[in-house]
């Protein structure tokens, strides 16, 4: 069922539109998460489901309630923010309190529910602690513990784990992930981290000047980018794009030809009708993980290796193809190779992607 | 001496000037208000005494003393409260919300200080002679009030201003009106400025002397208008003046030690990021 439906929302400053014309829907119960790169909206469009912001067109409903108007403490939604904005005068239980209390509830439930909390985040023996005397990764539970206790509808983060040390962000996004199932509320998430974004995620919107540009699961993001903004955004390293000029077409098999190709071209089949025509530019793009040195498959690329990165169980290799574009490949293991050496990328046609001159999927 | 210790010396000397300059005049009263009449006279001055108390014994039972001081308490002290209990909403207002006309009320707050005190000494006479207030604390109190509301109004909207949006936000998800916000989250966090606010606007109102001297005959004299009265006639008890003094200045003293430790204290230390 549809819990969350933003329709046709706009949001303006002034003549500035920095949310244009957005619309989605997010089911009971499911984990959505907004992508993009800084500035792209998605900050200000959880602000407006807050009702921290005011829309400027368009409505926003709650479990089919409209709740465009409706003041945010009314709207059963609690929201993690990026800088914790934990009360600092206050400790920790009294955190997590402060919203039972404005709402009148019972003490006797207040330490109820906050112990609950306290449970679930094993914040047990920090209770009586003030924020300053806490970890970052601490802060962020208490942030969290304090958007719990108040047993919302509609979970919102805003970036929480941005500010976190690198190991810190993996087990926090674990513990978010856990605490998703054990709870089986609805979260909107918002972050510039693809890799959150993947494996958060039971759907991702992706986002750029105000406007989705996709949605769907992660895999479909993944296997199915519709322009080379998706294609290049998700996934680590990003996709590598080489210009390309097509040569043949023939139902659904086209032909495409560049310098950086090993024998000047390449034949693709990308199972559906090829709305393209001889002569035409396009984007051919391949991700770095679908690359082999001197492997099999359609697509080779005669390239020249620049440098390689070990990251232990895994290397990048920098290279650069005939056309003069950069290439990235990513493989499994360590890779000895010297620098200058010509290297041939292969993969398969199934992994290749062309999109048109306006960067459009074909 | 390598160039570190010579850096931390010159340091130190331009610190021992400073607090000899500042401190000497209050050691001076101190000590000549313990001196008898002789040491207090003597050239080259007397470094070495016996201390009497004979000065306070004078104005211990002098009514007119500690009449004053407690008319000083009592101005001072409303003073300080009214502006704070005036100026922190103003404040929270002006560093929380978008209104018409906000830039001209600020500057307002602000050009209220440029103006000399001695200009409006004439025309707040007159007023008060009006309003048949001379004489009264209550026209103390509220001339005191126009120069520490803006004070406090400047030095709290900064600190408010200082508070991240983000705990006001989070305050408005937990369900905080505008009232709750400003009483259980700007108030609280905002302490340090509203201390040192306080601080300045009760030192003002128990210094302050001009409007005092203008604006009192007898009932409601305060501390400073007393000890200058003594330098009338054809003797200066200088003895009396001093010990005056040194009464005056406790109350001020005690009450800076006494908030001294939230002007230190970052309070929204470990809020955010």
């Amino acid at each position: 069922m549809e819990f969350l439906k933003i329709d046709n929302v706009v949001k303006k400053y002034g003549d500035a539109t920095v949310i244009g014309g957005v619309g989605l829907t997010a089911r009971e119960g499911e984990f959505v998460v907004f992508v993009g790169p800084s500035g792209c909206g998605k900050s200000t469009l959880l602000r407006l489901i807050a009702g921290l912001d005011e829309v400027s067109d368009g409505r926003i409903h709650i479990d089919g309630i409209d709740v465009t108007e409706v003041p945010p403490a009314a709207r059963g939604v609690a929201m993690v923010f990026q800088s914790y904005a934990l009360y600092p005068h206050m400790n920790v239980r009294q955190n997590m309190s402060f919203g039972l209390k404005m709402l009148d509830t019972p003490a006797d439930e207040i330490q109820r529910r906050v112990a609950e909390a306290a449970r679930i985040l094993k914040l047990e023996h920090l209770l009586e602690r003030r924020p300053k005397e806490l970890s970052g990764g601490q802060r962020q539970r208490v942030a969290i513990g304090r958007a719990i206790v108040r047993k919302p509808r509609l979970f919102l983060f805003d970036e929480p784990l941005s500010n976190l040390d690198a190991e810190l962000r993996g087990e926090m996004r674990v513990e978010i992930a856990r605490l998703h199932q054990d709870l089986g509320v609805t979260m909107v998430y918002v972050t510039h981290d693809q890799v959150e974004a993947m494996t958060l995620a039971d759907r991702i919107v992706v986002l750029r000047g105000g406007h989705v540009e996709q949605i769907g699961t992660p895999a479909e993001l993944y296997d199915h980018p519709v322009n080379t903004f998706v294609a290049g955004f998700i996934g680590s390293p990003k996709m590598n794009f080489l210009s390309v000029t097509v040569a043949s077409v023939e139902g659904t098999v086209v032909r495409v030809a560049s310098p950086s190709l090993a024998g000047g071209s390449a034949t693709l089949d990308l199972a559906h009708p090829v709305v393209a025509r001889s002569g035409d530019a396009l984007s051919l793009g391949l991700r770095p993980e679908h690359l082999v040195p001197d492997g099999p498959g359609a697509v080779r690329l005669a390239t020249v290796l620049d440098y390689v990165e070990n990251l232990g169980g895994q290397s990048l290799l920098y290279t650069r193809a005939a056309g003069g574009e950069a290439a990235i490949c990513l493989l499994q293991g360590r890779h000895q190779a010297a620098r200058h050496e010509a290297i041939a990328l292969c993969a398969d046609a199934a992994h290749a992607y062309l999109f048109d001159g306006d960067g459009h999927a074909l | 001496m390598n160039p570190r210790q010579l850096r931390r010396a010159v340091h130190l000397l331009f610190l021992a000037a400073f607090l000899l300059f500042t401190l000497f005049p209050f050691f001076w009263m101190v000590a000549s208000s313990l001196k008898d009449q002789t040491d207090l006279l003597a050239s080259p001055p007397v470094w070495a005494f016996t201390p009497t108390f004979v000065h306070y014994a004078e104005i211990w039972q002098d009514d007119e003393v500690s009449g004053a001081i407690i008319n000083s308490l009592i101005v001072a002290s409303s003073t300080t409260l009214l502006a704070v209990l005036l100026g922190t909403p103003a404040a929270y207002s002006l560093a929380r919300f978008q209104f018409r006309g906000k830039k001209d009320l600020w500057f307002w707050f602000i050009s209220n200080r440029m103006i000399s005190p001695i200009v409006l000494a004439l025309p707040v006479y007159l007023l008060a002679q009006r309003a048949g207030l001379l004489d009264t604390h209550l026209v103390l109190i509220l001339i005191y009030l126009s120069f520490c509301l803006p004070i406090v109004v400047w030095i709290c909207t900064d600190q408010f201003r200082s508070i991240p949006g983000d705990i006001e936000q989070a305050a408005r998800l937990d369900n905080a009106n505008h009232w709750d916000i400003f009483w259980r989250i700007y108030l609280p966090l905002g302490l340090p400025g509203i201390a040192v606010s306080a601080i300045f606007s009760f030192i003002f109102s128990w210094n302050e002397l001009l409007y005092a001297l203008v604006l009192t005959r007898s009932d409601a004299r305060t501390a400073p208008v007393i000890a200058t009265s003594y330098m009338s006639g054809y003797e200066l008890p200088w003895g009396k003046i001093m010990a005056t003094g040194t009464v005056i200045v406790l109350p001020v003293t005690f009450f800076a030690l006494l908030v001294s430790r939230h002007m230190v204290r970052g309070l929204t230390m470990g809020a955010s990021k």
